[in-house]
């Protein structure tokens, strides 16, 4: 009969490695409590414990410690191994369902044209669902080319910028891009926060941020972007969502490079699970942070950018100086 | 008008497919996610059925779908005793892939992307299959195997006072073999004929279906007496 298990047979084994790593360990720290009872030198009597055999016991106790950290390390290796092969292979099989579906779709409305006998309207409708899926298309491959772009190294020429004028433009685009009522996304925030960096790279973190946020959104999409600087010269972006949010589990994993909520195979959102790795990558590349939050599962989410050297107008003109 | 419900949830794909089953005359309905589908396709003994005519002569399924996957519903419709042929339509095109999903319980597969010809000619295909494994062997409606009565049309076996669901496949294969009574069948021929498979495809599929017809049939399936192996060959049913 049919057997679903044979879906993770292949990473099965992994595991059984990592579990006679632990056995291993436990095996050694029971060896080591032995070690402790038999030879240390109160438990024979007093006559016999001579300078030497306390050596022996100092000497013997270091190498089983030595042998159970070596032991740890290499079985805390081994998970993070583990944890990356399969966020990997959900990778790949969320890439391969992103690249694919408009593929498919692309070929099919192709044949569709070229087999059937279609009115001027019908045609129209076509062409315009064809669009979208290179446009998804596109997507993905900047997501998979932005990931291997924006790395944590600092932004090679910082230029000045304004930092509510990136986020305004960022906004624009996902209104336009997801066809949202312009209501849908409120802004707030100073006329201008300025700071050097790199702008292509800060639109395409807060792009991803609003992206998720619209993608992670129930029926309607209601999502408030904040701006502002603060007296220590930080400049920050907050974006928030209304939409399905996260237990706090899934919080401190959510940055990590292919992770993703759930299991691919019943995905109900898209995405490669590249976009918050993305992120992330660009806000560090600005020694900035990046922090999330959610009050639980369908609560909605936020995320705030916060980069320092805010720059006042002497600041500005010195930082242009400098690079003229 | 025979009917099939796609189920996708890729919305430019299910209107693309949607628009050219229309054309070529079968009846359609979509369901875009995996929990609405078992409860259109294995519902509960006890809820009763939706208004209108709930038969479908054939099931397109997507493989990823939100809710549960493609292969899980093809498991609780068979294991519901729904045996509506089922089409697969997945991104996964590995020969292991197309052996999974046909071992889960579907009837064929197609990997994405495919061209809207094949597609409409495996869809044609099954229902065509289904008409031949549903048509009465050997021109009576009943079958008699060994000790069982087979009626093709509702697929189903009746052996003393058990009565077993086939599923279409087992209904093709033992079909295949009671039309060719006495004579060896090779494996390629029923990988063709029976999985629409290329006859060199590498799959322990035949000799697992026919150890379960051999479980509905034999008095003692590890000793056929009436479903043989012919080693390196095939399998032949023995003429009574």
């Amino acid at each position: 009969m049919p057997n679903l298990s044979q879906l993770s047979r292949s990473r099965r084994p992994k595991w059984h490695y990592v579990a006679v790593g632990v056995g291993l360990i436990i095996v050694a720290v029971a060896l080591t409590v032995a070690w402790q009872i038999l030879a240390a030198p109160d438990s024979v009597p007093s006559r016999a414990v001579g300078p030497a055999r306390a050596v022996v016991w100092f000497f013997g106790s270091l190498l089983f410690l030595l042998l159970i950290a070596g032991l740890v390390l290499i079985v805390i290796l081994l998970l993070r191994e583990v944890r990356l092969n399969e966020r990997q292979s959900n990778f790949v099989s969320a890439v391969t369902h992103e690249l694919k579906t408009p593929v498919s779709s692309l070929k099919l409305y192709l044949d569709t044209l070229e087999y059937r006998e279609l009115s001027t309207d019908r045609r129209a409708e076509f062409y315009r669902t064809m669009r979208q899926d290179i446009e998804r298309l596109n997507v993905t491959i900047n997501n998979v080319l932005n990931a291997a772009m924006y790395t944590d190294r600092p932004v090679a020429d910082p230029r000045p910028l304004d930092l509510a004028r990136v986020a305004r433009r960022a906004i624009e685009l996902t209104v336009t891009r997801h066809q949202l009522p312009r209501e849908a996304i409120r802004y707030e925030g100073p006329d201008g926060l300025r700071l050097a960096g790199d702008a292509q790279a800060l639109e395409t973190a807060l792009l991803n941020l609003l992206d998720n946020a619209v993608k992670y959104s129930k029926d309607r999409v209601q999502i408030e972007v904040e701006t502002w600087g603060d007296a220590d010269g930080q400049a920050h972006v907050r974006v928030r969502d209304h939409g399905i949010g996260m237990s706090r589990a899934h919080l401190p994993f959510i940055f990590t490079r292919f992770y993703r909520i759930g299991a691919e195979v019943r995905r109900s959102r898209t995405g490669t699970g590249l976009g918050l790795f993305i992120v992330r990558a660009i806000v560090k590349g600005h020694r900035g942070t990046i922090t999330a939050d959610s009050p639980g599962p369908d609560r909605g989410s936020s995320f705030t950018i916060s980069v320092p050297g805010l720059l006042g107008p002497e600041a500005e003109a010195d930082a242009e100086a400098a690079r003229a | 008008m025979p009917r099939i419900l796609l189920v996708e949830d890729e919305e430019h794909l299910a209107a693309g497919i949607r628009f050219n089953l229309e054309l070529d005359g079968y009846e359609e309905e979509t369901i875009a996610d995996g929990l609405s589908a078992v409860e259109r396709l294995a519902p509960a003994p006890d809820v009763p059925v939706r208004d209108g005519d709930p038969s479908v002569d054939l099931v397109v399924l997507d493989v990823m779908l939100p809710g549960l996957d493609g292969f899980q519903i093809v498991e609780r419709m068979r294991a519901s005793g729904n045996y509506t042929p089922v089409l697969m339509l997945t991104a996964k095109g590995l020969p292991e892939d197309v052996v999974q999903g046909l071992e889960a319980g579907a009837d064929d597969y197609l990997p994405k992307p495919f061209d809207l010809p094949v597609l409409l000619a495996r869809v044609r295909g099954l229902i065509r299959r289904r008409d031949w494994a549903r048509a009465p062997a050997e021109g009576a409606a009943l079958t008699r195997v060994g000790g069982a009565e087979v009626d093709f049309t509702n697929l189903e076996l009746q052996k003393g006072s058990e009565t077993v669901r086939l599923t279409l496949l087992e209904a093709m294969l033992l079909k295949l073999l009671v039309e060719r009574r006495g004579q060896v069948v090779t494996k390629a021929e029923i990988l063709e004929k029976v999985w629409n498979l290329n006859p060199d495809t590498e799959t322990r599929a035949v000799d697992n279906f026919v150890m379960r017809l051999r479980r509905h049939l034999e008095e003692d399936a590890g000793h056929p007496r009436l479903l043989q192996t012919v080693r390196g060959v095939g399998y032949r049913l023995v003429e009574e």
